[in-house]
């Protein structure tokens, strides 16, 4: 097995006796673009810090390339970072701030001339050099600090949420541009968001975050089509949770048995399966269909209200127990024409493509 | 309608007027003063029977006036010096320290400015007595740094307050060693509150008397000192023009201090 | 709030932030508390151990009119800057911007003028063949010169002076953070301008005054230039009795005891401030 470029082994980290992160281990191969997903306070930035040298970790390692990090001091492990927060220095001018890196490490004038002028070009700002940072907007100035991440040509760029305080167009914008330049420089990429739709656009695999540990490790479309734990599958894409009972289970499928006696066999069971234990079944809102006469082994519901979303329409519905189902059909679907609120429906569904967590 | 400047009503006119009559009790005095500076009049009489610049040319040819502002500047230059770089260790302690008792720390360095300024002097003048100081430059330097560290500490901590650190932690990651990272960005950028610090303790130190009175020997005397030896005396004409002087001073202390807020916020 | 965003990343170990603190520590803890603590330790330990000098202070009409003369002229001064400086902090924080700079800037120079150049210009205008003296008899509204200097009156004068700027600029910023639009809405309840006054104004820049009061209130009770200068010497204040018998009387345990006096007034009130006007603290 050949080394990996980037490895992190069993970081942890406490603050007094708060756990900040707890157990966080992962591969990351060169060039992947690796985001950290997961809500406010789930130990992503710790972990991104830790990385960086600005926190010693309570225990575990970093190695890059095998060689351990973690007695390099921050400013001596030549790794890119763009904060949250606009960080650009704010008495320099965007070209001097591009130069800063350059001319801490002492390289001549006239290659910093060359690759400020380089890096400016990259984020698309090239004529800026003599702007002063308070002067342009929030998305031109995390990109000069992009710029300035970039232009001394690092392993690793880390990115802690560089985009949460742009609007939601201008994220968008930048999105494009940060793959594009991820493509281009081919540099290894920790990013940070809490936003699962920015996750999914941008990067190559996913590690979700929860309480201080790492929940899965996939891509996009693995999270989606096999999460691993109720947490990432209420994270990743719409999904509705029922409770149900395993009647029995066998090679990780179980037969489940619903609230209102419906029986569903074959759904892909995680976590502990005893019989009779309860567990949660997880249904994509676009993965149910709706029918309005009853079926076997159908879900029971009444119609509460239809939303129009475009090229989907979405239907609300509620169990006879008050559980809400939600159902996403697209825009024209004849088992919608003329529906109406307070209407009765059978939902079915295809039980593979379902996951219960016990 | 009392916060709208033109719905007051009656009650506008009663208070322009005030303002102008307290505008008029802040202001007549200094320029009274800078008035009789320039009268001939030993008695200070006023409105003067002539001009004159008699009072000036006393105060340049005595040297010990000559001296003692030299020994104020002396005194003030090293005083801000030392209150600035102390005070920026200081609020850079405070602001970056997560430890128990940081407030009452802060309180406690700002004690020296709220405490009765007599208490202190006394005290010092007691410990320098003792230690052999008393009348030595480095005991004006250490009375005047206590009370001129205080607006250091103010004025550099709220600039740190509003400085977001990430600017400093991306400049180490830049590759500037901490220390580095300080000075080339976090300093520069908090420019304005070390400006302020260093007017600040000058002026603390410039102005100061009564530690200034108990720290005074025959030989060693600062301007204030010496102001306030002649005044015991009498209400000689040439106070008015050392006055003048510092209030000459002043003015263009105000003018720079403007210029500067002016050209930050270009 | 319930996100906790985390700022200052580096790790700052507490060992080196104790380092930065240092210096500014040394020369608090040698020069200010040892020599402070040394001096209240001579109040009971000079001329010999007790609380002699205590009782002698506290026990003696002469120093009791000390005191008396402390807390009078600090009231007066305190009250005198309120007074006066609350309506001109009120049109100070609504007046137009052109104008208020002009104010500014007289209250500013005469706040940064050298303290001792200011006391002087007091005691000229003040004294007896004074300009304020002449003017009020060339008025005809006094046959002989009013003593307007050594004595407490002088004192008062000088200090009001002094204090004004201290209570202006703070309640001026008090004013500013009220919103005008809460005493358009009492005006349309119905509230006439001494009732939009006396019930909305002056309650919600009560905090402002209390505390611009309690300031003031305690920096003239220690000041000492300005008592000594303009002040007569039978009417002394607190702060000069501490100078007089260490300077004059060389009496280092009287000297404690009337300093520790004053320390403990000053910090009491101190602490009145910051337990209930704390700006940091926010109301
Ligand atoms: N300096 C600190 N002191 C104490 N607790 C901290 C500190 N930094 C982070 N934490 C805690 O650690 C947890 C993880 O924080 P963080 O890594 O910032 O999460 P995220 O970036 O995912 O929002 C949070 O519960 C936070 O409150
Ligand atoms: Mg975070």
């Amino acid at each position: 097995m050949t080394q990996p470029f980037l490895s992190i082994n069993g970081i942890r980290k406490n603050y007094g006796n708060v756990t900040a992160v707890k157990n966080v281990s992962m591969d990351i191969a060169q060039g992947e673009f690796m985001t950290f997903l997961g809500p406010s306070g789930s130990g992503k930035s710790t972990t991104l810090y830790i990385l960086a040298g600005f926190q010693d970790p309570s225990g575990g390692d970093i190695l890059l390339n095998g060689q351990s990090l973690l007695s390099t001091p921050s400013h001596k492990r030549n790794i890119g970072m763009v904060f949250q927060r606009y960080t650009l220095f704010p008495h320099l001018t965007v070209g001097e701030n591009v130069a800063f890196p350059l001319r801490i490490r002492r390289r001549p004038q006239a290659e910093i001339a060359e690759r400020v002028k380089a890096a400016l070009k990259l984020v698309r700002l090239e004529g800026f050099e003599d702007r002063m940072p308070a002067l342009m907007s929030g998305g031109q100035q995390q990109r000069v600090a992009l710029a300035r991440a970039l232009v001394y040509n690092p392993p690793v760029l880390l990115m802690d949420e560089p985009l949460s305080a742009l609007d939601k167009k201008l994220r968008e914008e930048i999105q494009f541009e940060i793959r594009r330049i991820h493509q281009e420089t081919g540099v290894t990429i920790l990013y940070v968001t809490h936003d699962q739709e920015e996750a999914l656009r941008l990067s190559d695999r996913i590690a979700v975050f929860s309480q201080g540990e790492i929940d899965q490790i996939g891509t996009g479309p693995e999270l989606y089509s096999n999460p691993a734990t109720r947490f990432v599958a209420g994270f990743i894409g719409d999904s509705n949770f029922l409770d149900a009972t395993v009647v029995t289970s066998n090679a990780g499928k179980a037969k489940l048995a619903l609230g209102d006696g419906a029986v569903v066999e074959g759904v892909p069971l995680h976590g502990p399966s005893a019989a009779s234990s309860r567990a949660s079944l997880m249904l994509r809102p676009e993965r149910l269909s709706l029918s309005r006469v009853s079926v076997p082994s159908g879900i029971a519901v009444t119609v509460r209200d239809i939303t129009f979303l475009g090229n989907n329409v979405e239907v609300s519905t509620a169990t006879p127990a008050g559980v809400d189902l939600a159902v996403r059909l697209p825009f024209g679907h004849e088992a919608i024409s003329s529906l109406a609120r307070g209407e009765q429906a059978w939902l079915t569904f295809d039980t593979a493509s379902a996951h219960a967590f016990a | 309608m009392l916060l709208d400047f033109d719905k007051l009503g009656g009650v506008r006119t009663l208070l322009i007027a005030l303002v102008a009559l307290v505008c008029l009790f802040l202001i007549l005095p200094i320029v009274f003063i800078a008035a009789l500076s320039f009268g001939s009049s030993q008695w200070l009489i006023f409105p003067p029977p002539s001009w004159t610049f008699k009072w000036y040319q006393d105060l340049f040819a005595d040297p010990r006036w000559l001296y003692s502002a030299l020994t104020s500047l002396k005194i003030a230059a090293i005083v801000t010096v030392l209150s600035v770089v102390i005070g920026f260790l200081a609020a850079l302690g405070l602001d970056r320290g997560r430890f128990a008792g940081r407030d009452l720390l802060r309180a406690l360095f700002l004690t020296p400015m709220i405490l009765p300024v007599v208490v202190l002097a006394v005290a010092l003048y007691a410990l320098f007595l003792k230690l052999g100081l008393a009348g030595t430059t480095i005991a004006f330097v250490i009375a005047h740094l206590l009370i001129a560290l205080p607006f250091s500490i103010i004025s550099i901590g709220n600039a740190l307050e509003g400085f977001d650190r990430s600017i400093e932690d991306a400049a180490i990651l830049c590759g500037a060693n901490p220390w580095e990272a300080r000075l080339r960005v976090t300093v520069p950028a908090i420019s304005h509150g070390i400006f302020g610090a260093a007017v600040f303790s000058f002026l603390a130190s410039w102005d100061e008397v009564v530690l200034a009175i108990f720290m005074a020997s025959p030989t060693l005397q600062t301007l204030p000192v010496k102001i306030w030896t002649t005044l015991r005396q009498d209400l000689t004409p040439v106070i008015a023009a050392a006055s003048t002087l510092l209030i000459a001073f002043t003015i263009l202390l105000m003018i720079v201090a403007a210029l500067f807020r002016k050209g930050r916020k270009a | 709030m319930a996100v906790t965003v985390v700022t200052g990343a580096v790790k700052t170990k507490r060992g080196a932030t104790l380092g930065y603190l240092l210096p500014a520590l040394l020369l608090i803890a040698l020069f200010f508390i040892v020599p402070v603590l040394m001096l209240l330790m001579r109040s009971v330990l000079e001329p010999e151990v007790g609380l002699q000098n205590y009782k002698a202070l506290l026990g003696s009409t002469t120093y009791l009119r000390v005191f008396l003369n402390t807390f009078l002229v600090a009231g007066v001064v305190t009250l005198v800057s309120i007074v006066v400086g609350y309506p001109v902090a009120w049109l100070l924080a609504i007046m137009p911007q052109k104008w208020s700079r002009i104010v500014l800037a007289i209250i500013i120079l005469s706040m940064w003028t050298n303290l001792l150049a200011r006391t002087y210009a007091w005691m000229v205008l003040l004294q007896r063949t004074g300009v304020i003296n002449k003017t009020l008899m060339g008025l005809g509204l006094i046959d002989t010169p009013l003593a307007l200097v050594n004595n407490l009156v002088g004192v008062t004068i000088g200090m009001t002076y002094i204090m004004l700027p201290f209570v202006i600029l703070p309640l001026m910023g008090v004013i500013r953070t009220i919103d005008p639009a809460i005493l358009r809405a009492a005006a349309l309840c119905g509230a006439g301008k001494m009732q939009c006054f006396l019930r909305v104004l002056l309650p919600l820049s009560l905090p402002g005054i209390a505390a611009g009061a309690l300031m003031v209130f305690v920096m003239s009770l220690g000041y000492f230039v300005t008592p000594a200068l303009l002040g007569g010497t039978s009417n002394m204040m607190l702060a000069e009795l501490v100078a007089q018998f260490v300077q004059s009387l060389v009496n280092w345990g009287m000297g404690g005891a009337a300093a520790l006096v004053l320390l403990v007034v000053t910090l009491a009130l101190y602490a009145v401030q910051l337990r209930y006007f704390n700006p940091a603290r926010g109301t």
